[in-house]
């Protein structure tokens, strides 16, 4: 007999330190997302999204911060893709992060899906690290992959902003979700 | 007062079982995240799971792509056209904890993508991808074991989080 | 009025540093605790440093079991060290870098043994930085009601900080 989960309470709840920021849900193909003036009211930023690539050819999304090209990222990155497990790293890099590859010719309507969690990001004392976690499968195509990637990007400015984009330009596909959230501290 | 992070259901079992069930999940989210933390009844069991619109989907419109330490070696696996998504090898002596991050459940133009994090300190450390080929919207999830149950005292929380 | 996702505490390393850091008193109020923490060492002549949480001040070897993975840039691995959850920089990582570290832990108020589930970025701008991921247990029946950050070679320095959270599930 299975057990059905028991519906919580319908009592309102007072809004807690998880809060919604911006939302971009992309309705045609677009080469990258920005959350910009992002305001100094939260502690730490998440960004949970799902993307996809507009063209045949192999890359990975990054982040950028600040709006800052020059090289002063580092990339770091766990991955399994089925067949093994391995480690890569990027040094003096001018973007961050490095999600699962993907292409337009994968498998269609899936999607890489993943949460980025960036702490601190306002704190003048400290460069910003940031962390991800996300995936893609592919119905037994070896480049369905989960990796945990993170990066530093050396600046001790506050973050006021987020790009996310992907390798050489390439676009986004259309239905491709971005999310950003703020979680407060105590 | 709307928020952003909020529990939808939760269940605590009384007693050992094989399968546990969210129905009727509304569509109002963008994501949801699973909390399943507990142990295995009557020996060694592995968890998996199962989504749907309506119903829940049996057929093997499910794979997925881990990597694992077991504490010696690392190690990365993938399993396609599956009924069974493994979650977890849940013991009966040492607990675990399994989430699910289902994003953008809702939408009907996606398959769908979820990441699985398990943690059995006694067994295996895991993250994976599991992919549904689907592009309904998931209002119902089942979690299950083949062989064994899942034991009394075992618990499941499903928590909606809501973007702007 | 209740809330699902609650900052309970926030504690932040001083001048001067601190061989350990953390949360005292935890209320049971909660179903499960989750930890967001930005931490670095001064551990002398080394990039990377590790540490543990250990509870209710038990740091009995035998109370604690870990399962780990992680890459560091080149290379994965596996192990099961008992007093190594995370890893994060030491005193000649790139500067004014911090490692982040996510904690998970579940039901944390009940009368069963405690698991928990980590995720870690250390960082460096050089070839070797871990990512890692762990599996913990600690085997007591005990409520949590404390939580220590400790590391196993050098100290915190300041500006490490840990926000506990209280996740609600009702």
């Amino acid at each position: 007999m299975p057990i059905l989960g028991i519906l919580a309470s319908s009592t309102a709840v007072a809004a807690g330190s998880f809060e919604s920021i911006a939302t971009t849900a992309l309705s045609s193909a677009q080469t990258s997302v920005t959350f910009s003036s992002i305001a100094n009211t939260w502690a730490h930023l998440q960004v949970r999204f799902i993307m996809r690539a507009n063209t045949d050819t192999n890359v990975r999304m990054r982040l950028r911060l600040n709006g800052d090209t020059g090289s002063n990222y580092s990339i770091h990155l766990l991955e399994g893709d089925g067949s093994g497990a391995a480690s890569f790293n990027g040094v003096s890099t001018s973007l961050t992060l490095a999600s699962p590859v993907t292409r337009s010719s994968y498998l269609a309507d899936t999607f890489v899906a993943g949460v980025i969690d960036l702490l601190d990001y306002k704190d003048t004392n400290k460069y910003k690290t940031v962390r991800m976690l996300a995936g893609q499968d592919l119905n037994g195509n070896a480049n369905g992959q989960i990796n945990l990637s993170s990066g530093v990007w050396m600046n001790t400015n506050a973050t006021t902003s987020l790009t996310l984009l992907l390798d050489s330009s390439i676009a986004f596909a259309a239905n491709s979700h971005f999310a950003l959230y703020g979680i407060k501290s105590a | 007062m709307p928020t952003t992070y909020e529990p939808i259901a939760t269940t605590t079992l009384g007693s050992a079982t094989n399968q546990v069930d969210f129905t009727g999940i509304s569509g109002s989210y963008t994501d949801l995240i699973l909390v399943i933390e507990g142990l295995a009844s009557g020996g060694t069991n592995y968890p998996y799971f199962r989504v749907g619109n309506g119903s829940i989907d049996t057929g093997t419109n499910y794979s997925r792509t881990y990597i694992l330490g077991d504490g010696s070696s690392a190690s990365s696996g993938r399993d396609s056209n599956t009924s069974t998504p493994t979650l977890a090898e849940f013991l009966t002596t040492s607990r675990s904890i399994i989430t699910i991050q289902f994003q953008n459940y809702s939408n009907t133009t996606t398959y769908k993508t979820m990441i699985v994090r398990t943690s059995g300190a006694s067994n295996k450390v895991e993250a994976n991808v599991t992919l549904w080929r689907s592009t309904s919207a998931i209002n119902q999830i089942r979690l299950a074991v083949s062989s064994n149950n899942f034991a009394s005292g075992s618990t499941f929380t499903l928590y909606g989080i809501k973007a702007a | 009025m209740a809330t699902t996702y609650e900052a309970i505490a926030t504690v932040t390393v001083g001048a001067g540093g601190a061989a350990t850091f953390g949360f005292t008193s935890i209320p049971a109020t909660f179903t499960d605790l989750l930890i967001l923490a930005s931490v670095r060492s001064d551990r002398p002549s080394n990039s990377i440093d590790n540490g543990w949480v250990y509870f209710n001040s038990d740091t009995t070897s035998g109370n604690y079991t870990k399962r780990r993975l992680w890459g560091d840039g080149s290379a994965v691995y596996s192990a099961t060290t008992y007093d190594l959850d995370y890893y994060c920089p030491g005193s000649t990582a790139t500067a004014s870098t911090f490692g982040n570290l996510y904690y998970y832990i579940p039901n944390y108020a009940g009368s069963n043994n405690k698991s928990f589930s980590v995720d870690s970025s250390q960082e460096n701008n050089a070839t070797i930085a871990i990512n890692n991921f762990t599996a913990g247990l600690w085997s007591s029946s005990s409520a949590i009601t404390s939580i220590t950050f400790d590391l196993n070679n050098g100290s915190f320095v300041q500006h490490s900080n840990a926000t506990l959270y209280g996740i609600k599930n009702s």
